[in-house]
């Protein structure tokens, strides 16, 4: 069937609007659509129409110009006129009064209140406007602070003249208002939920442990007695440390009103100072010892650098001594190795005569986490810590092929881990990626020859690519050293420096862009998080040819849709 | 340089915005922007299913791309065409690394081929003073790509759409604070934009989003004859609804007026047009009679070029 037959409907409707097309041409058009962009006639038919107006010479000149709307940046209320658009001021927010209008049949919610200009100078230097609020920015208009309002308008009404504050307005706060003090009672909130905050919180929770503790004061003159422990809810547990003497025993089920959380590393911890208020707490129904435990246990996935009194069981891959010199001269012996579980594997370091076997598996009581090379490396300074276990918690794992499978939103939520494997789109090379030089003291990266640290440098060359991986909900930074770049460009590092310098970087980026940019991207290697996001290093990556048909039954399976 | 276009402007020290895959109708239906506070705090295109929008990824077949002029330097227009409609695109006058590949598009398409584009971008936004929106993307980076990639997206995009419709499904009925929409199955990430754009959106019929999924899912699987033939603007309860709200909402005209001129001499397309008296409350029928009552009888606007209309000067 030709095109002009099988779309004749369309090509007649086409016909009337353009008379002088060809048929031939215009069932082509149909056919391109159908075909290349995947749109019906039926759905193509206003775009056909309005290419062939514009190919049979209904086509005008583009240039027909408006006056632009400029943007007036002006100092103070006298340098307005009654019919300035697009005002940026900056203003003393004086008032600000909410108010339910009738607008066009329709409830608003508007605002008014007066604003002065001159902000930074002393008030009797000021003008005072009245101004209407029709884009709901409450938030930033807080009376006492200072904005700068980008985009509002004059009004003028009876020769009186204000500020509108559009919904298009952007404002920006130079400086906060009002005073906002959280408020105090003595309502507890979960231990989850406490941990998530910095600040004042009231919590009740049963003391898994407590024990005194000294910290040594940096200055040489002495020792600060204090106690840590943990306490634990339903909800979670959290490290607390105490400055005052702490009477409490394991198990105890206490209320503390008016500590304060603070993050030591990346790990929240309660402070109990001469103000906290600890009294014992009696619910029959709180969850005994015994649950809280169990509910205790940790997976590597769950480690943050900080954490404290980790119970968590693991199998060891490989462990190796070394031996070193301590400051003092003496010499002392580390024990490492990585370790593993269902949920990802990490570095276990043992300061203690600790010697397992390959595959073994063994539990640790009491542990802490610190970092090494941006990711969690558990640690046991007694040999009392840790215990063999006859038999695996679950079948053995094999070293050579563990790779956990986790999300990109499971990744940006949960801590920095090793041995992963993640997938996601290409949604930017950024253009740090290429050949780069290196500090060769410090490794990182040159600036312009030069190195934040060690000034002008004669830099080592090094090969790098970086992407952002996104699912649609998450992202992760996504880093390439020389290995993993070499092997997924399918060139040496040598070639690849030949290809930019012959090509530019621009174009060598551009050819990259066109490779990967919106392709599907799977992933092995490790993963640091921070409060900025989350970063993956990658081992291997490998990207994932399209199968949209096999996707398609599978998401239709998903949400049970039939066609 | 760095990643500077590619990481928010503040040196990356603010967690990066995820890009939202969604088809053009779902976007340009928006009427709510969540404007960012603080100066370098993102904006949000918010859609009626919640999506909040700062970044996505799009694809579709390139109608339209075009090189103009500006005051400050020559910039790039172009449009996409998904199943559901049209995206509008721009590649701004400051984004001179992405002027060599808009040129290279360019020149595909006035070669004449078809052409498949995928585009990464951020939201932007034009409102008129009596809240008509129009919303497009400024491109970060594109690509052509092959269909297979292309089928690729519509499935992803599919999924994505299927899952805050979902959403929006579980959101009725449910109280409408962060807790409520929680405990009622919303996600996590679609929480915020649910709650704004319930309280913003009135009821709307979902059914028009579920044609172009199916049509997404029919052409991803190759099977191009069986268009499901449904005419989503026979539907009379529809047709009902919009002309009790024209008589309450905003004059299109003066809506139309005021797109014109904050928009300053960009064309703007007729069903872009349409679509914000619409979102003002006008009935499709009286946004109609009102770009022909401006052009031909107060000809307060011109058409330029077909479909495209600019304000008369």
């Amino acid at each position: 069937m030709s095109d002009q037959t099988k779309y004749a409907n369309q090509i007649a409707v086409v016909k009337q609007e353009c008379p002088d097309a060809d048929e031939g041409e215009i069932g082509k058009e149909f056919a391109r659509y159908e075909e290349d962009f995947l749109i019906p006639p039926e759905d193509a038919l206003r775009s056909v129409i309005k290419k062939f107006q514009v190919a049979t010479g209904v086509e005008a000149s583009v240039n027909t110009s408006t006056p632009i709307r400029e943007e007036k940046k002006v100092g103070r209320f006298s340098e307005l006129d009654a019919d300035d658009r697009n005002v940026t001021i900056e203003v003393a927010v004086v008032s600000y009064t909410p108010r339910n209008q009738m607008v066009r049949g329709e409830e608003k919610q508007i605002a008014f209140g007066w604003i002065e200009d001159n902000p930074h100078e002393a008030s009797s230097e000021r003008v005072r406007w009245d101004y209407k609020d029709w884009g709901n920015k409450g938030e930033s208009m807080v009376p006492g602070s200072v904005v700068r309002l980008e985009g509002v308008s004059v009004n003028e009404w009876n020769g009186k003249r204000s500020l509108n504050i559009n919904r298009t307005t952007r404002v920006t706060v130079l400086k906060e208002g009002g005073g906002s003090a959280p408020p105090t009672g003595d309502e507890p909130m979960t231990i989850a939920a406490a941990s998530e905050v910095e600040g004042f919180v009231n919590v009740v929770g049963r003391v898994m442990s407590a024990k005194p503790d000294v910290i040594v004061r940096k200055d040489g003159s002495g020792e600060i007695p204090i106690f840590r422990g943990k306490i634990a809810d339903d909800s979670g547990n959290i490290g607390f440390l105490s400055w005052k003497e702490f009477e409490h025993e394991e198990g105890a089920l206490i209320k503390i009103v008016g500590a304060s959380v603070r993050k030591f590393r990346e790990t929240p911890e309660i402070q109990i100072n001469d103000g906290t208020v600890i009294e014992t707490y009696r619910d029959t129904s709180f969850p005994d010892m015994a649950e809280l435990v169990e509910s205790e246990k940790v997976s590597i996935a769950d480690l943050r650098n900080g954490m404290r009194d980790v119970s968590i069981t693991l199998q060891i891959e490989n462990w190796a001594q070394r031996t070193f010199e301590s400051q003092d001269g003496s010499s002392r012996v580390v024990r490492s190795g990585d370790v593993m579980d269902p949920t990802g594997r990490c570095r276990l370091t043992a300061w203690c005569d600790f010697d397992p076997k390959p595959g073994e598996s063994i539990r640790i009581e009491g542990g802490r986490v610190q970092f090494w090379q941006g990711s969690p490396d558990l640690v046991i300074d007694d040999l009392e810590q840790v215990s063999s276990l006859s038999e695996s918690p679950w079948e053995k794992i094999d070293p050579e092929n563990h790779w956990v499978e986790v999300g990109l939103t499971e990744i940006t939520q949960g801590g920095s881990r090793r041995g992963i494997s993640t997938s996601g789109t290409i949604v930017a090379i950024n253009s740090g990626s290429g050949i780069i030089e290196r500090c060769p003291e410090c490794r990182r990266m040159l600036r312009d020859g030069s190195c934040a640290e060690h000034g002008a440098q004669r830099g080592e060359e090094d090969l790098r690519l970086r992407f952002v991986l996104d699912d649609g909900v998450s992202n992760a930074n996504l880093f390439l050293g020389k290995e993993p770049a070499e092997e997924f460009l399918g060139m040496g590092m040598d070639k690849i420096k030949g290809e930019i310098s012959s090509v530019g970087k621009e174009v060598f980026i551009s050819n990259l862009r066109r490779r990967v940019l919106a392709r599907k991207m799977f992933v092995h290697g490790r993963c640091a998080v921070d409060g900025q996001g989350a970063m993956l290093f990658a081992d291997k990556v490998e990207l994932v040819n399209p199968e949209p048909a096999e996707e398609a039954e599978r998401v239709m399976q998903k949400w049970e849709v039939v066609l | 340089m760095g990643g500077g276009s590619l990481i928010s402007g503040d040196g990356g020290r603010r967690a990066r915005q995820s890009a939202v895959r969604i088809f053009a109708q779902e976007y340009s239906e928006s009427s709510l922007i969540e404007r960012g506070v603080g100066e370098y705090d993102p904006s949000f295109v918010i859609t009626k299913l919640g999506a909040k929008v700062n970044r996505c990824l799009v694809c579709g077949g390139l109608e339209r791309m075009e090189r103009r002029d500006g005051d400050s330097g020559p910039f790039y227009r172009g449009q996409v065409r998904d199943p559901s409609g049209t995206h509008y695109f721009d590649v701004a006058p400051f984004q001179p690394e992405l002027h060599p590949d808009a040129e290279e598009l360019l020149a595909r398409f006035e070669t004449g081929d078809s052409v498949l584009v995928s585009i990464v971008g951020r939201q932007k936004s034009n409102e008129s003073e009596d809240g008509g929106i129009f919303t497009s993307i400024r491109a970060e980076s594109f690509t052509e790509i092959d269909i297979e990639a292309y089928k690729s997206w519509l499935v992803e995009a599919a999924d994505a759409t299927l899952r805050r419709l979902e959403a929006y499904a579980s959101s009725q009925g449910a109280e409408l604070t962060e807790n409520g929409l929680r405990d009622a199955g919303v996600p996590d990430d679609l929480v915020p934009g649910m709650l704004k754009s319930r309280e913003h959106y009135s009821e709307f019929d979902t059914e028009a989003y579920r044609v172009w999924i199916l049509k997404a899912f029919s052409r991803a699987l190759g099977r191009v004859e069986e268009t499901p033939e449904v005419s989503i603007n026979n539907n009379p309860m529809q047709d009902v609804s919009e002309s009790v709200q024209s008589k309450e909402g905003a004059d299109p005209r003066d809506v139309i007026l005021g797109i014109m001129s904050s928009n300053g001499e960009d064309l703007i397309g007729y069903d872009d047009l349409v679509a914000a008296c619409i979102s003002a409350g006008s009935s499709g029928e009286a946004a109609e009679d009102a770009i022909e009552h401006l052009r031909d009888v107060t000809m307060e606007i011109s058409e330029p070029r077909f479909g495209f209309f600019s304000g008369s000067s």
